[in-house]
């Protein structure tokens, strides 16, 4: 996979004078040294928030999910707006991981492990929602094809969220799978440098005993490609899916045919915006500054307006079907003058803020090559998807088909609970993570090294090895 | 004094011998031999339990004493060991008996299963009707918060032999002492217990009855008596009138007990016959909502619309004033002459000269639609006489007070006068079904029975006799008022005995009593005939325009569609009802006209949970100040009026959750429903409604609910599919064709079995409610209280949608106008300010395509073959996702548990409560969701019955607790397979319409276009 040379106008994608072994030491140094002051108070935060977020979880599971703020009229909205947030986020992962791995981009290397992370972790929080919004999650597995004897009950193979069910559990297999293959060196890595024999244990355990022959090496390169192609359809496959819980549904608003390629673009438009967020974080934490470099951020924010101008277009196209049609059942749906002006104005306008304004900051290149920028818009945006989330579920059931049905949401602690909750076991298993897992592909990362780090350019520009 | 004695054992204790002190010290005399035991390991292991056994039996004692003590709560039930002939377990029995409670008269069928009344329905044979509260006064039954359980003294309890001995000892001393004792009783409109009363005041000179209703007629009742010379009411046959004029009079609401069937039946648009309705009123009334024509006045030009309608229509000229109105006045005096003899004007004022005016206008024109003959009984109170009482008692020249199923301290406007009144009488008495304010004021409180419980006769109408029989055997110590009378009165006969001879003697004409306890009634030709008597209009329009005070704030007191006089204010069914109009529950308020509202700046706002909030007033009338009366804003109230429903703000005695709203009786001076010269101002603080629809109009989407002219219904010329029923057209194959042919699905194969429908008629729906409350009963619907029902909560499986206009008419007319965007949404998303009103009921559309079955992940709601969209509870995992995708927004999730739950105190958190509950409808767990059934036990033990029967469902035979309930026959039910049902010819008349058409569901709930005679056609 790895070729030798690379053009030298390209901009290198490992930074400073590296060797192999520095990269080894760089990789390995979170994970042997002991966490700094930061990381405690990162994680006990994300800690508190977690359980908080699981004390709500658990009253709401005793009491009834009375407890929410949801009324006859409006059965869903932050429970499935934060579903489908986070599985958005979790797209950039295998976006980054499989894609590019076909498309041969090989600054994925630097960020495509934290990126699955992300993806892993975020459809953990993605999945609990499903579980946790339902009346009687206890009867949870009903859902689930499972040959039983409760007479000839089977589940209903009609509805979208049975397709959920299918399309999220293969995509969380699949991404775990994938991420594990590549994990498989770097954890070998991680094995022959420990020293304490429990570590070494874990680590040995971890690797699936990775012996670093050349066999090894082949069939990790056979998986890898062949791990991408199934995940690939992936990609476009859950977000598809989760969209037609709104698409095929009759609500006006909900039921319309964009929903699933707008979806997609939205999710890694949101997924990248979160890779942004994070690594804009991990690479001051851990060091990291020569391997995630302003070149990374500048693609990562070109993937990011490209995405975003296909929701842009995607708004643009549901306002104006919107009015088009005439009809007055259309006058409230997310994207319309009712929404704009009605209850829900400030939902509206905070998507068409965070979502559409900002973002177009990018097609600045001092902007779209700026850390501080990018953290800040790739803050924007994740707030802005949750609005589009938000607006497209509660604005929607909020003006449903009959008028004497209109009612409004407000949600309650415990809704605000269950959702902050979530980011807090998000983040306490990301920075878990970031302590024990090798936060960069170093296997890979080495691979370009040579091609592509800085050091090895610049010794070929002063050879003129080109 | 401590004993210093010493006692002692043993001589050897005595004298202190060392041998003892030893002893003493070793308990065991002889050694234990252990060690020969234990220390025998041969026989230890030769025994058959093992140590290892020893600890097998520990363990397993001990898991099954556990176990034993997690056993689950017992419930006992008592099975019958020998079958009561009457009873099969599992099949309900009905009788037929009358409701009475001195406000709600009806004829009705009572299920009972297992012995326990469990629903009231009307005796259609006996031409009865229920109104919410006849639905619901079977939960009242089991109301053991509310009900008086044993007799008491004071605070004592006592029992009733000990309450008669006393009581009948002061009798007799009052008697001769020819002190008054006045019994106050409600309307009782019973001919034997008035006789039983005869035989008590006949037993006791010193006695005098007087009738008083909480909220009376007394004022047409006095004018009745003054015009025709018999005090009682007349009855209205609506259905025989052309034009009918109210003024104020809410007839389809509780005027004189109400008269929607006779008017429902009197405006089939398909009959041609449809009467042309024009009400004049302040408050926005049901009867005004279905009104053709409603006309805003305040009271005080109200009564100077009915003398100028009296001047138009009779030609006199009668002292009387310009009201704003008088062109319509002149309009409808013309049409009332036209129409002659079938013309009739009623008015709601509640003052004797008030109604002599309409009295004498109806007689002028010679109506018909009054049926001075077969009067009515429904009201009987006499203000009047009342009022007297209570100067007696307080001046002290009452000797002793009986009171029967009236509660005087929450409902006269002068109780205060009252109470001071009881400390001067030396024996006061209270008997009663409730444990009410006035029970607790009193010596004596004696319980009765509740309706369900006891025997007696009512008779409504002159003529037409119901009988009353017990359902269930009393649940408290109580006895009946006519036993407890007849024993007072020295005679040992019960009340049955005489019920029964006064039957066979007076009524039955040797007619069988057991056919007409079968029946629930007897119908006699009513014999008294009266006559007009000749009265001066002139002085009566005089003093009318005297006893009128216009004023810039004039109130309307009214009672509520839920709770009425406040009888059943304890009923959490009826408090959970909505208004028809407002959609509030769990609460009364001032209503205030939208502009006064802006003048005062009293508003609605809507929460961001969905709910409304309101401001406070604070009010005068006559000296008398009631703060803090929360505010709603009602399009379509008169300006300068306000309304306000009496029977809210009831506490002695209520559960704390129903102590809810301001009672209003202290603004109800002299029994005047009308007073003027009141006085608001804003208070501050911001009170909470709990309003089950926030959205007031239609937002132009009229398809939904189809309103046609008669003239164009009737026009035979005219294609309803491209006028006034135009269903959604789309351009399928560069044809037009109508949108709800176009399916992407296979329809089911409807060619065997049933095939359920229910058509509503929207002409017909008064919005009256009943249908809600017999839902509510028949499928163990829970109450969710007023918090719940505040964020858009309530559980009902029926709701019955309310839409204002708005003050363009329509879509089209508003984008013609020039109107677009937020302009035009708020045009047509904010009522007018004199709206007309339309109802819906809703429910569960059972549509055939249903989109809520596609979207259930483990297939928990799916299609019947007879139509119905299914619910199975068990299978429910909570997702919602079926009620997200109803566009009707029809299904109800259980957000908490509603049973056997403390934070939702209702009848299902209680034993007694819990026996209304139907057995054979489940109570619904936490956490699945709930919607209309279709009421799939009633068509089932129907099919049932037939198969077992051998033969055919019969046409028409199929029925729906809503259908049973529905007094003006707006919802039929019935089997479309079946082309004699009713039902199968509506769904394909001229008029049906479903609602959404074009979304494609294919519902099995047919709408017929409401028609409205707006040009009086």
């Amino acid at each position: 996979m790895s070729s030798h040379y690379e053009a030298p106008i390209r901009e290198p994608l490992v930074l400073g004078t590296k060797s192999y072994h520095d990269i080894t030491e760089d990789i390995a140094r979170p994970i042997e040294g002991s966490a700094n002051r930061n990381w405690y108070i990162a994680f006990y935060i994300s800690l508190a928030a977690m359980l908080w977020g699981f004390g709500c979880i658990f009253y709401t599971v005793g009491t009834g999910i009375g407890v929410w703020g949801l009324n006859k009229n409006i059965g869903w909205a932050w429970d499935i707006t934060n579903f489908v947030w986070w599985v958005g986020i979790g797209h950039a992962g295998t976006l980054i991981s499989a894609v590019l791995l076909l498309f041969r981009q090989k600054w994925r290397m630097a960020i495509n492990r934290s990126a699955e992370a992300m993806t892993i972790f975020a459809v953990f929080q993605a999945g609990l929602f499903p579980i946790i919004h339902m009346g009687r999650p206890w009867n949870g597995y009903w859902v689930l094809p499972i040959p039983n004897q409760f007479g000839s009950l089977w589940v209903n193979f009609n509805s979208p969220l049975l397709w959920d069910v299918f399309a999220i559990s293969t995509y969380l297999s699949v991404s775990l799978v994938f991420w594990w293959t590549g994990l498989l060196p770097d954890f070998a890595m991680i094995r022959d440098r420990a020293v304490k024999p429990f570590q070494k244990k874990i680590y040995s355990l971890l690797s699936f005993g990775w012996s670093g022959r050349a066999k090894d090496w082949q069939r990790f390169e056979e998986v890898s490609l062949v791990l991408a192609g199934l995940a690939t359809p992936l990609v476009l496959s859950v977000h598809t899916i989760v969209s037609m819980d709104f698409a095929t549904s009759i609500n006006p608003g909900w039921h319309s045919t964009i929903f699933p390629p707008y979806f997609v673009a939205g999710a890694i438009f949101s997924g990248f915006a979160m890779v942004q967020t994070l690594l804009g974080i991990m690479r001051k934490v851990t060091n990291m500054e020569d391997y995630i470099t302003r070149l990374h951020v500048e693609y990562m924010n070109i993937v990011i307006i490209l995405t975003g101008g296909i929701v842009a277009v995607a708004y643009a196209s549901e306002f104006f079907i919107a009015w088009y049609t005439g009809s007055p059942y259309e006058n409230y749906t997310y994207m319309s003058v009712g929404a704009a002006t009605g209850p829900y104005y400030w939902a509206f306008w905070s998507l068409i803020i965070f979502n559409i304004l900002i973002p177009q900051l990018l097609w600045f290149k001092k902007i779209r090559r700026s850390f501080i920028m990018s953290f800040i818009i790739s803050i924007a945006i994740n707030i802005g998807m949750w609005f589009e989330r938000f607006d497209i579920i509660a604005i929607v059931l909020s003006k449903g088909h009959l008028p004497s049905t209109w009612w409004r949401f407000e949600p309650t602690f415990v809704d605000v609970g269950i959702f902050i909750g979530t980011i807090g076991f998000f983040f306490v298993l990301f920075l878990l993570y970031a302590r024990t897992f090798p936060v960069i592909a170093q296997a890979e990362v080495k691979t370009i090294l040579k091609s592509s780090g800085a050091h090895y350019k610049k010794l070929r520009d002063e050879n003129n090895e080109h | 004094m401590a004993s210093s004695k010493k006692y002692w054992q043993s001589v050897e204790e005595l004298k202190g011998s060392s041998i003892v002190e030893t002893l003493s010290k070793n308990e065991f005399v002889e050694e234990i031999p252990t060690d020969e035991f234990l220390g025998d390991k041969e026989t230890l292991e030769s025994s058959a339990t093992s140590r290892r056994d020893f600890l097998k039996y520990v363990g397993f004692s001990t898991a099954a004493a556990s176990l034993a003590a997690c056993e689950g709560p017992v419930r006992k039930s008592i099975p019958y060991i020998i079958k009561p002939n009457d009873i099969t377990v599992g099949v309900a029995d009905w009788y037929a008996t009358s409701m009475a409670d001195g406000f709600d008269f009806a004829n009705v069928l009572v299920k009972t299963r297992e012995g326990r009344p469990i629903l009231i329905m009307p005796n259609k044979e006996a031409n009865g009707s229920t109104n919410a509260r006849t639905q619901a006064a079977v939960l009242s039954l089991y109301d053991e918060q509310l009900r008086l359980k044993a007799p008491r003294k004071g605070t004592e309890a006592i029992s009733w032999s000990t309450a008669n001995t006393e009581i009948v000892a002061q009798l007799q001393a009052l008697k001769e002492s020819k002190e008054t004792v006045v019994l106050i009783t409600g309307t009782l409109a019973s001919p034997s217990t008035e006789k039983v009363i005869a035989d008590f005041t006949a037993a006791y000179p010193n006695i005098k009855h007087v009738a008083y209703d909480a909220v009376s007629a007394s004022g047409a009742l006095d004018a009745f008596e003054a015009f025709y010379g018999k005090r009682a009411l007349p009855n209205y046959q609506f259905d025989k009138a052309a034009v009918i004029a109210s003024i104020g009079a809410d007839f389809l609401g509780d005027w004189q007990g109400g008269f929607e069937k006779s008017y429902s039946a009197g405006r089939k648009s398909e009959n041609g016959n449809m009467s042309y309705h024009v009400q004049f009123e302040s408050n926005y009334s049901i009867t005004g909502a279905n009104a053709d024509k409603r006309v805003v006045l305040k009271p005080s030009d109200q009564v100077f619309a009915l003398l100028n309608l009296y001047n138009a229509v009779t030609g006199a000229n009668v002292p009387s004033k310009a009201t704003p109105a008088d062109a319509t006045v002149k309009e409808v005096a013309a049409a009332l002459v036209k129409a002659g003899s079938k013309g009739v004007v009623v008015t709601g004022l509640n003052d004797k000269n008030a109604q002599l005016i309409a009295l004498a206008i109806n007689d002028a024109l010679q109506s018909i639609v009054l049926d001075t003959t077969a009067t009515s009984n429904v009201r009987q109170g006499d203000d009047t006489a009342m009022a007297q009482v209570v100067a007696d008692m307080k001046a002290g020249k009452v000797g002793g007070v009986i009171t029967y199923n009236v509660d005087p301290l929450y409902t006269l406007a002068n109780a205060a006068d009252f109470v001071a009144g009881l400390e001067k009488v030396s024996l006061s008495v209270a008997l009663s079904l409730q444990n009410d304010a006035t029970a607790n004021a009193t010596t004596y409180a004696l319980p009765t029975p509740h309706f369900l419980e006891s025997w007696g006769d009512v008779q409504a109408i002159e003529g037409q006799f119901g009988l009353m029989q017990p359902t269930i055997k009393p649940l408290f110590d109580t006895r009946q008022f006519q036993d407890v009378l007849l024993q007072w009165s020295g005679s040992t006969a019960t009340y049955y005995d005489v019920l029964k001879e006064f039957w066979n003697t007076t009524v039955l004409a040797g007619k069988s009593w057991n056919q007409a306890l079968h029946d629930g009634f007897f119908t006699k030709k009513a014999t008294a005939t009266v006559r007009a008597k000749s009265v001066n209009m002139t002085s009566i329009a005089a003093a009318l325009m005297s006893a009128t005070k216009p004023s810039e704030f004039e109130l309307d007191l009214f009672t509520s569609t839920a709770l009425g006089d406040g009888k059943q204010a304890n009923n959490p069914w009826l408090q959970e009802l909505p208004d028809p109009l407002t959609r509030a529950a769990w609460d009364n308020y001032l209503t205030v006209s939208m502009a006064d509202a802006n003048a005062f700046g009293f508003d609605n706002p809507v929460q961001d949970n969905g709910a409304i909030n309101g401001n406070y007033a604070n009010v005068t009338v006559n000296g008398v100040t009631l703060k803090n009366i929360p505010v709603m804003v009602q399009p379509g109230q008169a300006k300068g009026s306000v309304g306000l429903a009496l029977g809210y703000g009831r506490t002695h005695g209520l559960k704390e959750t129903m102590q809810v709203g301001v009672n209003a009786y202290p603004f109800l001076i002299g029994g005047k429903n009308i007073q003027y010269g009141v006085t608001i101002e804003k208070a501050a603080g911001s009170h909470k409604f709990a309003c089950t629809q926030v959205q007031k109009t239609i937002a132009g989407r009229h398809e939904i609910l189809k309103v046609a002219s008669l003239k164009d219904v009737l026009d035979t010329k005219l294609d309803p599919k491209h006028s006034w029923n135009k269903p959604t057209y789309v351009t399928y194959d560069h044809q037009e064709v109508e949108a709800s042919t176009i399916d992407l699905w296979d329809d089911h194969n409807r060619e065997v079995g049933h095939h359920f429908n229910l058509s509503i008629d929207l002409t017909s729906c008064t919005g009256c409610g009943a249908c809600v409350v017999a839902c509510h009963a028949e499928n163990n619907v829970p109450v969710v209280g007023k918090h719940e029902v505040r964020v858009g909560r309530d559980m009902h499986w029926l709701r019955i949608d309310r839409y204002y206009s708005s003050e363009v008419a329509t879509r089209e007319e508003a984008v013609a106008s020039g109107l677009s965007g937020g302009d035009l949404y708020e045009v047509l998303e904010n009522a007018a300010e004199n709206p007309t009103v339309a109802f819906q009921p809703m429910m569960c559309q059972h549509c055939n395509h249903a989109p809520c079955e596609t979207v259930c992940p483990v297939a928990a709601t799916s299609h019947g073959r007879q139509g119905q969209n299914q619910m199975a509870y068990n299978r429910c995992v909570g997702t919602r996702y079926c009620a997200n995708n109803c566009p009707y927004r029809v299904r109800r999730f259980n957000w908490f548990n509603y049973a056997n739950n403390n934070e939702f105190d209702f009848n299902m958190n209680n034993d007694y409560g819990k026996m209304v509950l139907n057995p054979d409808v489940v109570v619904r767990s936490r956490g699945v969701m709930e919607k209309c059934s279709m009421c799939i036990q009633m068509t089932q033990a129907t099919i049932l019955t037939a198969k077992k029967e051998g033969r055919k469902v019969a046409a028409n035979e199929f029925e729906t607790a809503c259908t049973q309930a529905c007094a003006t026959g707006a919802m039929v039910f019935g089997d479309i397979n079946n082309p004699e049902d009713d039902v199968a010819k509506l769904k394909e008349d001229k008029k049906a319409f479903h609602v959404l058409d074009a979304v494609g569901t294919k519902p099995n709930v047919v709408y017929q276009v409401k028609v409205v005679n707006t040009n009086n056609a």
